[in-house]
């Protein structure tokens, strides 16, 4: 149970990730 | 695949099942459907599927593509109150397969559109169906979630809708990446964009389909018991949905949620010029893009962070952060412009956004403590119409007043001084039905089995 756990958090973790970083790195440029 | 499969009573989970398994499966419908935030990055592209690198005659203009997203959420708000019954008696297995069809079907139904170049068919597609995806996506984990999480439901609702937060942020650099990759001489890259987010959005809502349970009738918490001395708003008694929409506490909560979503909305429309325009010539385009990007990110950020704090403070208390505490910060705001400063400016609205995510997330749990968990799903999707009537009061209060201040004379950096006083007086509307909130008269319970 705790795998299947891991793996469901991974799959929709991953993606969210991503895109939290992408608009960091866009964010970034507000205070350069 | 059965419709057994997909039907409530083989959804229960076994004895055993860790229910931190259903909030990432709810995050993957979200996290789904989320990508409506991000429609506007298709609207250009869609301006020149003729001319590709410019507007050619035939090509559809802007306000035409921008009816799009517009139908999706009126079609987001009406379904979530007409499905909402229906989400509750055939549970969220069922509920969340249909809408995975109904939001790839959506994309795919565009496509066709795209490759016809009708755009009543898009309209159809993403507008119609895709829309319905929305609304039937949106409430489909939320009640299983409050049952799973009767002793945090902010936290485990806030969790979920995070995700339609977290969709845009996303879908944007996907959308983006998407187009420039399949893009050529020929072609936008639109159609076959279309097509892959279709099927991606349907494979991963799929998880969530394969992943969700349901509790047991008798299941709660190891060690929980509900507390014998329940709180003054929060119910351990039921009101069933038809009902519920007859009480002042709904449309309390329903002017609450609308007034919260309003004066939230106007600004994340107008964010970009509105930046631009307050720090004239200090701004450019592309950091602007950043600052709508920082305030996405609180807008998902807020989400978790006040429907945890609920659990805590209560949920009325929450609310009436959010409106004291935006009130005193969209009355800033003209003051920050005039001081020159940027900084203060982001950090205002950076906290402004969070909380309009926090109205979104906590209200389901606020519900919840009015109205009990018999049919809090459909409840929910009731009141999200609240949020179709926001989407469009708040952008023409924004767009409007602008619009009216410019055309008299204002300088365009001053023209959001008055929208922002207006966006208080809406917020203390919300204040004062939030003020009002009693628990619901025992004459609206429900008498029958749960």
């Amino acid at each position: 149970m705790n795998g299947k756990l891991i793996v469901l958090w991974i799959l929709v973790g991953i993606p969210l990730v991503w895109g939290v970083m992408k608009t960091l790195e866009n964010a970034i440029k507000l205070f350069q | 695949m059965t419709s057994s499969f997909l039907d409530r009573e083989h959804t229960v989970a076994p004895p055993g099942f860790n229910r931190f398994m259903v909030p990432p499966a709810a995050l993957a419908v979200h996290l789904s459907i989320g990508q409506a935030y991000a429609f506007s990055t298709f609207n250009l592209p869609l301006t020149k599927l003729i001319g590709i690198t410019h507007s050619a005659p035939g090509d559809w203009d802007l306000k035409q593509v921008g009816w799009i997203f517009s139908i999706a959420i009126v079609f987001l708000g009406s379904s979530a109150a007409v499905f909402g019954r229906w989400v509750e008696r055939v549970g969220p297995r069922q509920s969340m397969f249909t809408a995975a069809l109904c939001f790839g079907g959506g994309f795919l139904v565009s496509a066709v559109g795209i490759h016809l170049h009708q755009l009543w068919i898009i309209y159809l597609g993403y507008g119609v169906l895709g829309g319905c995806g929305l609304g039937i996506g949106y409430i489909s984990p939320v009640s299983t979630l409050i049952k799973w999480f009767p002793d945090r439901p902010g936290m485990a609702t806030g969790m979920a809708i995070m995700g339609f937060g977290g969709g845009a942020l996303i879908a944007a650099p996907l959308s983006v990446m998407l187009m420039a990759h399949f893009k050529t001489a020929a072609s936008t890259g639109v159609l076959e964009t279309f097509v892959t987010m279709g099927v991606i959005y349907f494979m991963f809502m799929m998880i969530g389909v394969y992943a969700v349970r349901v509790p047991a009738a008798d299941w709660k918490p190891a060690g929980w018991t509900a507390p014998a001395q329940p709180k003054q708003l929060v119910t351990t008694a039921n009101v069933a949905v038809d009902m519920a929409w007859r009480t002042p506490q709904f449309w309390l909560l329903w002017v609450v949620l609308c007034m919260n979503v309003s004066a939230g909305i106007g600004v994340i429309g107008q964010a970009s010029p509105m930046i631009q325009e307050i720090f004239t010539g200090r701004v450019t385009p592309a950091v602007a893009a950043s600052f709508v990007g920082l305030i996405s990110l609180f807008n998902m950020a807020g989400r978790i962070f006040w429907a945890s704090t609920s659990d805590y403070i209560g949920r009325r208390n929450t609310y009436m952060i959010f409106f004291a505490l935006g009130i005193v910060l969209y009355a800033s705001v003209p003051t920050l412009g005039h001081l020159g400063s940027i900084p203060l400016f982001v950090a205002a609205f950076c906290v402004i956004l969070s909380m309009y995510g926090g109205g979104f997330a906590t209200i389901p749990a606020y519900l919840r403590d009015m109205f009990g968990t018999y049919q809090v799903g459909a409840i929910h999707g009731r009141l999200l119409t609240a949020w179709s009537v926001a989407g469009v009061l708040g952008p023409v209060l924004v767009n409007y007043i602008r619009q009216y201040q410019i055309d008299n004379g204002v300088p365009k950096a001053q023209a959001y001084s008055v929208t922002m006083y207006i966006m208080c007086a809406l917020l203390l509307i919300g204040f004062l039905c939030n003020f009002a909130m009693r628990p619901v008269d025992e004459k609206y319970h429900y008498r029958g089995s749960v």
